[in-house]
């Protein structure tokens, strides 16, 4: 049920927080740095990443869906802003929305704000599809062992209630009551029970896992964990490669030069953004770079 | 003694860190001044999430409760899914409510902020998680808050649920408009919140319809399992 498939390739073999940290460091850039040039080179560092960790496919959906989002944000931008110099169209007067310019400068601002959202689309699905939510939470293990335990709990119990969901519905037709046909409103009105039901067996269930728990001694010390989880010279490349990135990424922020202004007219870019982009791109890249070598080297893959 | 003393200061640092990161924002002449607005607010109510889980996690808890968050929080996170064909209309936020309702607000806030993290671990993870966590938590504190030990009054637990509907929709309102609407001035802010009217009200009008139709037979469920929940000790020694 859960979305997530483990793939035979480095990144999804990676340590969980080194690609938490990856998605850290891209989410925290794309949302400080503002320059279209460095939003490009993150969304083309974040493409690869995903391409390398074999998601081509599931990352599609999400960019399909998210070029519809982003279409519209450059539609509606291009109408409502009024603030640009280079004036591609002009309409006659219109009721309600008055004249529309559509100028350059407001495309182009439309367009850099759906980088940004695709930048952040992209990592979100490499979160859903590259790293075992299990995995995650074990991280968050030592600091909030009761937090983490009721989420796998709960995450553990979803697919089980779903099944009792089923069932009784399963049961409901058996009795006759009409789930898929009739009027909307109907359907709903037969599908309530069911939600009664599932609370009672669901509680029911609780006080069994409560049982349980208490029986194996839950809460009597303290708690005994280990974890399975390596680090690897792989890990620390990567860290090491996007620490710097970062401190390029908050630098060039800091000193002002991934700023960028849209409006009044569209500011030039320099051979200086660049140079640092493809910098940042390329330390950003490594882990796509690694699970190459890691495919072609079996030298490289004993050794990282 | 000190416990409290130890929470209350946690609670103040928090509170004047997300105040501090505020003015930061707000406020011109300082170098994060115009840093992205969606980084800060979701930083902001982060914190808010963190710190009501730090709360929980020192706070003496047993098997029991732990089960009954984790299951009453994927029975809500399960909710989601059957009814999702009608956007709004969901029973999540009035299972997380009642559960507040009957068993406080630390349940409640866990059930709505577990609910919301791990319907998305099917539903799809992304920025708008910390949000509903946020949210459906609130929810639950504010059930919690308006219930009455003993007894259920239906009718303010229907008003409440119909105005979380709206609350709901208002906090996530925040960012839709810091994430996706340009320029953030008061004219979008408020053109935000009127579009997202038509949605809210088939929200709280859903919570209304679940209130009125599930109200009375969910709290008699509830409170039947909260008494075989709490085990009292009495002394027969004298």
């Amino acid at each position: 049920m859960l979305i997530y498939r483990e793939k035979d390739n480095l990144i999804h073999k990676l340590h969980p927080f080194t690609i938490l940290a990856f998605i850290g460091v891209v989410l925290m850039l794309t949302l400080v740095l503002s320059h279209p040039v460095y939003l490009l080179g993150l969304f083309v560092a974040v493409g690869i990443v995903i391409i390398a960790a074999d998601n081509y496919k599931e990352w599609k959906v999400y960019l399909k869906y998210c070029s519809a989002l982003i279409v519209l944000i450059i539609i509606f931008n291009a109408i409502f802003s009024r603030v640009g110099e280079t004036v591609l169209y002009k309409s006659p007067r219109l009721p309600l929305l008055g004249e529309i310019r559509i100028t350059l400068e407001a495309l182009a601002f439309g367009a850099g704000m759906g980088v940004r959202l695709l930048i952040i689309i992209s990592v979100f699905c490499l979160y859903t599809y590259a790293i075992h939510p299990d995995k995650v939470l074990k991280l968050f293990n030592k600091g909030g062992s009761r937090s983490v335990l009721i989420i796998i709990l709960a995450t553990r119990l979803f697919p089980l209630l779903m099944k009792d969901f089923y069932r009784i519905t399963e049961v409901q037709r058996c009795r006759g009551v009409k789930l898929d046909t009739g009027t909307r409103w109907k359907r709903i009105r037969n599908l309530l029970p069911v939600i009664s039901v599932l609370l009672q067996s669901c509680l029911e269930r609780s006080l069994q896992l409560a049982e349980s728990m208490y029986a194996r001694g839950y809460g009597s010390g303290d708690r005994s964990y280990y974890n399975r989880e390596l680090w690897r010279p792989r890990d620390y490349l990567i860290l090491v490669g996007m620490s710097m990135c970062l401190v390029i990424g908050v630098f060039s922020t800091l000193i002002g030069w991934s700023n960028y202004n849209y409006y009044p007219r569209l500011s030039g870019i320099t051979g200086r953004e660049i140079v640092i982009t493809s910098i940042m791109t390329l330390t950003l890249m490594i882990p796509a770079i690694l699970n190459w070598g890691w495919n072609k080297w079996p030298l490289l893959r004993s050794r990282i | 003694m000190v416990y409290t003393m130890n929470n209350r200061l946690v609670l103040s640092v928090v509170i004047a860190t997300a105040l501090l990161l505020l003015g930061m924002v707000v406020v011109p002449e300082n170098p994060l001044y115009g840093i992205n607005w969606a980084l800060a607010s979701v930083l902001i109510i982060g914190m808010g999430i963190l710190t009501f889980f730090w709360q929980f996690e020192k706070q003496e808890v047993n098997s029991k409760d732990i089960a009954l968050i984790a299951t009453m929080a994927s029975l809500a996170a399960i909710s989601r899914v059957p009814f999702a064909a009608i956007m709004g209309l969901q029973p999540t936020t009035f299972i997380v409510m009642i559960t507040g309702y009957v068993f406080g607000a630390r349940t409640g806030f866990m059930v709505g902020a577990v609910a919301a993290l791990v319907s998305n671990f099917f539903l799809g993870q992304g920025p708008w998680t910390p949000w509903q966590m946020f949210s459906w938590g609130i929810c639950g504190v504010i059930a919690a808050l308006t219930s009455n030990c003993n007894r259920l009054n239906l009718i303010s637990f229907t008003i409440i649920t119909g105005l979380c509907g709206y609350l709901f929709g208002w906090i996530m309102n925040i960012w839709h408009w810091v994430g996706f609407v340009y320029p953030l001035n008061m004219t979008t802010f408020f053109a935000t919140y009127l579009l997202s009217i038509p949605s809210d009200t088939i929200h709280a009008v859903g919570n209304i319809a679940f209130s009125i139709l599930f109200g009375k037979p969910f709290y008699i469920i509830l409170t039947r399992y909260k008494k075989k929940l709490t085990v009292k000790y009495q002394d027969l020694s004298n």
